[in-house]
């Protein structure tokens, strides 16, 4: 008998992940090496993403969803303690990890559009609307939010790393090829990811990323 | 009390010890009046880099931040006593090097006064290439005597 396939995270979804993972260690290699444009350019993919998975949260497939993973500490907690889970996606604590990240990226980009380097040469798009001090505190704040990040990112590896070890439960496989499979018997639900939102998701993304990246100018 | 009249009696004591600040901090703290200097000339270069990227830079603000740049210049390189780079990014390079510091702020100096002559000149090609020469000399340095964080 085959074995039913039960999608977990939809492709837009992997995609946004992968590409954060590699854009992450990109940026952090521009900004190490002063190679600012390339640092610029890593920003604004960045942001890129950011408005997607934003509106992929509230258009995307089932397990995208913030109505579907965002829930409260007391859920957080009841599964702390070790009730199960009904469904595949994000778990109750796995939910705010992800909220967490998103909102340490956010802050994370934010500060980079207004920073000013030292020499006043290098800068952020929408420098030219604050002055020198205020871009180099938004540059201070860059790299502190860089070490929060550094944290979060253990965090969730440690997490993987704990469900694979302790748990004997696989969630790097999933996050590749999409699905596990299902519960013997299970029929598969559907996520219901739709093109034609992801496709307008990409053009809302791109549009407000462009217009930032040139400065809110037309 | 109106909101005038609490300005102004704040104003006075407020203008008088910024004064006495100036004046007090300019001879006895080198590293204070230094920190403060760069910061000036690193706004500058923000107005001009702005001015430049704008595509029809004003004249005036582009002259005020070039001479900015190099009146600073000029007094930086007396300001960094032996002993002065505690608590700041300055590297003990700047004195253990000193003959290739010195260097640096004369080349800066040199480099800065000549963005002077050039915003004068009015050729906005001109301007950014010199712009960008005085911004390496800014970066060089720092990548030499001061701490990358």
């Amino acid at each position: 008998m085959k074995p039913i396939i039960q999608p977990v995270w939809d492709l837009p979804l992997r995609l946004f992940h992968w590409l954060l993972v590699g854009l992450i260690a990109f940026s952090w290699w521009s900004g190490e090496n002063h190679e600012m444009e390339w640092h610029r350019w890593s920003g604004y993919a960045i942001l890129f993403l950011l408005v997607f998975r934003l509106y992929w949260g509230l258009a995307g497939g089932r397990t995208a969803r913030f109505s579907r993973f965002v829930r409260g500490p007391r859920a957080a907690l009841a599964y702390l303690r070790g009730s199960g889970e009904a469904d595949v996606g994000h778990n109750p604590l796995g939910g705010w990890s992800v909220v967490s990240m998103l909102a340490i990226l956010i802050a994370m980009v934010m500060a980079g559009l207004f920073a000013v380097d030292v020499d006043g040469l290098e800068s952020g798009p929408l420098a030219d609307y604050v002055s020198f001090d205020a871009g180099r505190w938004a540059s201070d704040v860059h790299s502190l939010i860089f070490n929060l990040l550094m944290g979060l990112i253990v965090l969730h590896i440690a997490a993987i790393l704990f469900y694979l070890l302790a748990r004997r439960r696989n969630l790097i496989g999933p996050m590749i090829t999409g699905s596990v499979k299902a519960v013997d018997g299970a029929a598969a639900v559907p996520l219901r990811a739709s093109v034609w939102r992801a496709l307008t998701g990409l053009l809302i993304a791109a549009a407000i990323t462009y217009f930032v990246s040139k400065g809110l100018h037309l | 009390m109106s909101i005038y009249r609490t300005t102004r009696r704040i104003a006075l004591p407020l203008a008088v010890l910024t004064l006495a600040g100036a004046v007090v901090a300019a001879p006895s703290d080198p590293k204070a009046t230094r920190q403060a200097s760069f910061k000036k000339m690193g706004a500058a270069m923000k107005v001009l880099k702005e001015q430049l990227a704008g595509g029809s830079p004003a004249k005036p603000g582009m002259l005020a931040a070039a001479q900015t740049v190099a009146a600073t210049a000029r007094q930086q390189g007396a300001l960094f006593p032996a002993g002065s780079g505690a608590g700041t990014d300055a590297l003990p390079a700047i004195w253990t090097q000193k003959a290739t510091f010195d260097a640096q702020m004369a080349k800066l100096v040199a480099e800065s006064g000549k963005l002077v002559t050039v915003v004068n000149g009015g050729n906005v090609d001109a301007i950014g290439a010199q712009f960008k020469v005085v911004g390496g000399t800014c970066a060089g340095c720092h990548k030499q005597f001061r701490a990358d964080n």
